[in-house]
């Protein structure tokens, strides 16, 4: 085939700005989004030192509990917060079910995903009060 | 009174002699409130100079060739009216995310393989003789893949993806939207033979949801929600027991 691009000869080739994210509030916001997954995963590492720390007994266990860190783990609980959110209402575009032969309504789906994440919340804190007591 | 005016500033580029694509402002008459960027171009083209090159071909909506950033945003230009902008400059530049050819025209190569790579038309495992008729579809199997058959073709959801402008092997927006508008598609048992292509690491992986291309989107397709869902569709086949059905 003989595209116009081997017609024309040379092109030129297009490159991506290394500011490309600052251009749109959409793409900052998506940034933002993708970014809040690297102060949580930190979180979840600090939390498994922890849990490592608590298996080697009560005697030698102190949680970490400075100023800096109770900060950090309340920034990082709204960057969840935020994942959690931006996440969930997309349920609504991706799951695609059909219930007795019609299509269940977007606004139910992330509603229901809500509530999913809402009973698994209580579950998970039931279960660490329960046996950290 | 003056007659009204308005600044367009195009692209212009000449694979022969520029390095790099320039700017070039024009000052043209803005006569008529229903003027859209297209009518401003055709009139530089017309008018001032003949050289300035650039696509289109219906003027409404349809053929999906006129895509251009105007003011940095992806648009169908004989669906951009110049009273939005106006009185600021109207930067008219090529999509963005494809190589140039010349001043706006893209080189659509890319764009056209992909879209035959997710093979766009309907796969039956045999074919029905002609003679035993049409293969029927109610309303509610049109209504599942319908709005996935909108696509004109017109790239601006590439235009509009980071994803894709960050790395071009990324299959896209557009292709996987008409991937899903085939594999939802009640005549069509092609799914198997598309999968290599959309299940890919290239294909529907790679796309991190930033969901400009639905936003840019002028004819409703939502290709963000075909990206998502056939995430979601292919790893329910991945998961679940009964899940590699056809
Ligand atoms: S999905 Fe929308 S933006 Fe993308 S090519 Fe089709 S019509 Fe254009
Ligand atoms: S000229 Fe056909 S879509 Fe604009």
């Amino acid at each position: 085939m003989t595209s116009e691009a081997h017609a024309a000869g040379r092109e030129y080739r297009w490159r991506m700005p290394t500011s490309w994210w600052t251009r749109s509030r959409n793409y900052f916001f998506y940034v933002v989004r993708e970014f809040t997954a690297l102060p949580l995963a930190l979180w979840l590492l600090w939390l498994l030192v922890e849990i490592k720390r608590a298996g080697d007994g009560p005697a030698r266990y102190s949680p970490h509990g400075s100023a800096a860190f109770v900060v950090f783990s309340v920034v990082v609980l709204l960057f969840a917060l935020y994942h959690s959110f931006t996440f969930l209402t997309l349920a609504g575009t991706i799951i695609h079910l059909r219930v007795l032969d019609r299509p269940v309504p977007p606004s139910l789906i992330v509603l229901s995903q809500f509530g999913l994440w809402a009973v698994a919340s209580g579950v998970i804190a039931f279960v660490l009060i329960w046996f950290g007591r | 009174m003056p007659d009204k005016k308005v600044t367009i500033q195009a692209t212009r580029f000449d694979p022969d002699h520029d390095e790099k694509p320039r700017l070039q402002s024009y000052e043209i008459p803005f006569s008529d409130e229903s003027m859209v960027v297209l009518d401003a171009l055709n009139y530089i083209k017309s008018h001032v100079d003949g050289s300035l090159s650039y696509r289109w071909s219906c003027r409404m909506g349809i053929c999906g060739s006129c895509g251009m950033m105007v003011n940095g945003t992806p648009k169908l230009t004989c669906n951009a009216f110049l009273r939005e902008y106006w009185p600021r400059p109207v930067v008219v530049e090529p999509l963005n995310n494809f190589p140039l050819i010349r001043d706006l025209v893209i080189d659509m190569d890319d764009f056209m393989h992909k879209l035959k790579s997710i093979k766009p038309w309907i796969i039956r495992k045999q074919e029905i003789p002609l003679g035993s008729g049409e293969h029927r579809q109610t309303n509610d199997q049109i209504d599942e893949f319908r709005q996935f058959s909108e696509c004109i073709n017109c790239m601006l959801c590439y235009a509009a993806c980071p994803v894709y402008g960050l790395n071009n092997e990324f299959l896209g927006p557009a292709a996987t939207a008409l991937a899903r508008r085939y594999n939802l598609d009640s005549r069509d048992q092609g799914l198997t033979q598309r999968l290599p292509v959309i299940a890919d690491t290239e294909g529907v992986w790679e796309c991190s949801f930033v969901g400009e291309c639905s936003v840019v989107c002028p004819k409703g397709v939502d290709p963000a929600k075909a990206i998502q869902q056939t995430k979601l569709d292919t790893t329910m086949r991945f998961v679940l027991p009964f899940g590699n059905r056809e």
